[in-house]
């Protein structure tokens, strides 16, 4: 009974992390960690390297043991099987293809040792081969084949046997940058089409973004945050994940009741905000997110921040990289990046002194000591 | 196999040292390798065909070539099982005092091969270690048990040697995806690792194989050396030469350096063949 009730709670999620914690020779590796993928839905456990995200794609195939924490498949706790038992299908970095055997082999392997019917096998692999679009390749082995067809090959070999979820290891790794942005787009199809739950690990957050339905951004070991795309982007929780996914502006300051209050600046907070009155903060912003000039006809909520002082302008294709000293005593710098339709309309020349204004902006926890690991300095993505 | 040599040019002009070194080399090859070789078949063949055939087929010469072979063939069957076995546990354990098993293992390629018989008479001799422990009738040495003890002993490095870097240079990702996939360790040993060791173990084989084949200073000591029981091949000639009949020495000898040129081809044209990837 007991049981029963168990499955029909969590049936929604295909698969889930609970409280999962490993140390590796006093190093702690993961603090834990929680999170959730839901039936057909694709996660991305996004992070630097050293971070842990190997490491719980490892404990969540049954590769490596926690020390502490479950992983529940389907309803089902799974926390002590062996990884052959777990119906988990990984692909690996190097795609793991067995050398020597045939794609059509590589495929049916699965089924083969599950001792099925010599025409099962035909049909799945035939059915596969062709959702997979590599008819005329059957008959060749994985180093007669490229990349892109390695890692198709992978993850059919994975779905002949129905697995529970997809795990995907950095799985653009080795792959140049043209043919990342491809993959990327057919897996995404791929997936949707066989609607089989998918975590995927990476560094690159221009991956996490369009790979996801959500991300989650791991830090030394810690989860920061798990949202969409676009909540982790528009509305980061911590100063990592600000800093870690697209570039971010920092100014610290303190938050005065509905306020917040940067040396001689108030800034009205509209939104609510986790902070208290009186704890100290870091306001984020994004590049796109500062208006250089007076809002004249701006239809967005705009607040002017201070002036400022152009130190640097440069061009970078599609906008326009401005470096901006704001009148603050400590002379921070600041970078904005205008659109085109800007760039024409008011040209900016160094020494200029400008208005800067937020359209848009956060306020993350000031943390001190911590925000050392996160310490780096805003970066324009391509 | 295709080595790229660039011809080296220093000098304008004729070069005297190509032709000077090039010559050197082969006057010293020529008498170390080639002539010696060449000697055999030009000795034993001088009398004819008929005579050689006549040496070759003679019972006791049969005997030792068949003894050899049958030796042989089970220390190969032992090294490339237990070469096997030995290479996956050391390469997927580590345990305490594993490098210390690894140059145990190693260490026979360095001893003589003289002292490797000796030591194993001492061992299992009348009078041995655990050799006085055995009845008469159970004993070991002078047996063709002991040529194939000792075949082992010398040559269970060289399988080793082949068996164990490809073990441990094998992507640990081809295991695991297949564990992942659903097999149990004997499948992925059997289907993922296995295959990938083909090459390894008929290098290993052939090794071992043709290094007993060949096998004197162990066998020796440890045989007895009785002709028509415990007399291989080598012994055979060693024991032909002594007493005088050069002949049936050299045609038995003839089919061991036949034998030898045959396993060296396979082995430098096989690592191809077998190595699909």
């Amino acid at each position: 009974m007991e049981e029963l009730n168990l499955k029909n709670l969590t049936s929604e999620s295909a698969a889930s992390v609970r409280g999962v914690s490993k140390t590796f020779r006093e190093t702690k590796i993961l603090e834990d960690i929680n999170f959730e993928v839901a039936q057909g839905e694709s996660l991305v456990l996004l992070g630097a390297s050293g971070s842990g995200k190997t490491t719980i794609l490892r404990i969540i195939a049954g590769l490596e043991e926690p020390d502490t924490g479950q992983i529940i498949l389907h309803g089902k706790d799974v926390t002590e099987l062996p990884a052959r038992e777990r119906g988990v299908g990984v692909i690996f970095q190097d795609y793991a293809l067995f050398p020597r055997m045939t794609v059509e082999k590589n495929i049916g392997y699965g089924l083969r040792i599950r001792k099925r019917s010599k025409q099962e096998i035909k049909d799945t692999v035939n059915k596969l081969i062709k959702l997979i679009h590599l008819e005329e390749h059957c008959k060749k082995y994985p180093s007669q084949l490229s990349g892109g067809q390695r890692q198709r090959v992978a993850i059919a070999r994975t779905l002949a046997y129905e697995p529970q979820v997809l795990l995907f290891d950095e799985p653009f790794g080795a792959l140049d940058a043209q043919t990342r942005v491809r993959l990327r787009r057919e897996i995404r199809a791929l997936l949707k089409e066989v609607n089989v739950p998918a975590i995927f690990i990476t560094h690159d957050q221009e991956e996490a973004i369009e790979l996801g339905d959500r991300i989650a951004v791991l830090n030394v070991g810690r989860l920061e945050q798990v949202g969409t795309p676009f909540e982790v982007y528009n509305k980061p929780e911590t100063e990592y994940v600000a800093t870690f996914l697209g570039a971010a502006n920092l100014l610290s300051g303190v938050v005065r009741g509905q306020n917040f209050e940067i040396e001689n600046i108030n800034l009205k907070l509209d939104e609510e905000t986790a902070l208290k009155n009186g704890q100290a903060g870091k306001l984020v912003f994004r590049p796109e997110d500062a208006f250089l000039r007076q809002p004249e006809n701006l239809t967005q909520h705009y607040q002017k921040l201070t002036d400022g002082t152009v130190e640097e302008v440069n061009f970078v294709g599609a906008f326009e990289r401005v470096v901006v000293k704001l009148n603050l005593s400590n002379r921070q710098t600041v970078i904005v990046t205008r659109p085109k339709t800007e760039t024409m309309a008011f040209p900016l020349v160094i020494g200029q002194t400008v208005p800067v204004g937020l359209v848009r902006f956060r306020l993350v926890p000031d943390n001190g000591s911590k925000s050392e690991r996160s310490n780096r300095a805003p970066i324009i993505s391509k | 196999m295709s080595a790229n040599i660039s011809t080296m040019r220093h000098v304008r002009g004729f070069d005297l040292a190509r032709p000077l070194s090039v010559g050197v080399m082969l006057l010293v090859m020529l008498p170390l390798v080639l002539l010696p070789l060449a000697s055999i078949f030009i000795f034993g063949t001088s009398k004819g065909l008929q005579s050689f055939w006549t040496a070759l087929t003679a019972p006791e010469a049969v005997f030792a070539m068949e003894l050899s072979l049958v030796t042989s063939f089970w220390a190969t069957v032992f090294n490339v099982i237990f070469g096997l076995f030995a290479a996956y546990v050391l390469s997927r354990y580590s345990f305490w005092g594993r490098n210390a098993v690894i140059v145990t293992i190693s260490i026979p390629t360095a001893i003589p091969t003289a002292v490797a018989g000796f030591a194993l008479l001492l061992l299992w001799g009348p009078y041995g270690v655990l050799g006085q422990f055995l009845s008469p009738d159970t004993q070991i040495m002078f047996t063709p048990y002991a040529i194939i003890i000792a075949n082992i002993f010398v040559t269970f490095p060289l399988a080793f040697g082949v068996i164990m870097p490809v073990f441990e240079t094998m992507s640990r990702s081809l295991e695991e995806a297949s564990a992942t996939i659903g097999a149990s360790r004997w499948q992925t040993f059997w289907y993922v690792t296995l295959p990938s060791l083909r090459g390894a173990i008929v290098s290993g084989a052939l090794l071992t194989f043709a290094r007993a084949v060949g096998e004197f200073g162990s066998t020796i000591l440890v045989s007895g050396n009785l002709a028509g029981r415990t007399q291989t091949a080598p012994l055979y000639i060693f024991s032909k030469f002594n007493e005088g009949q050069v002949e049936a020495a050299n045609s038995v000898a003839i089919v061991l350096a036949l034998f030898s040129f045959v396993i060296f081809s396979i082995l430098f044209f096989a690592r191809d063949w077998f190595e699909i990837e």
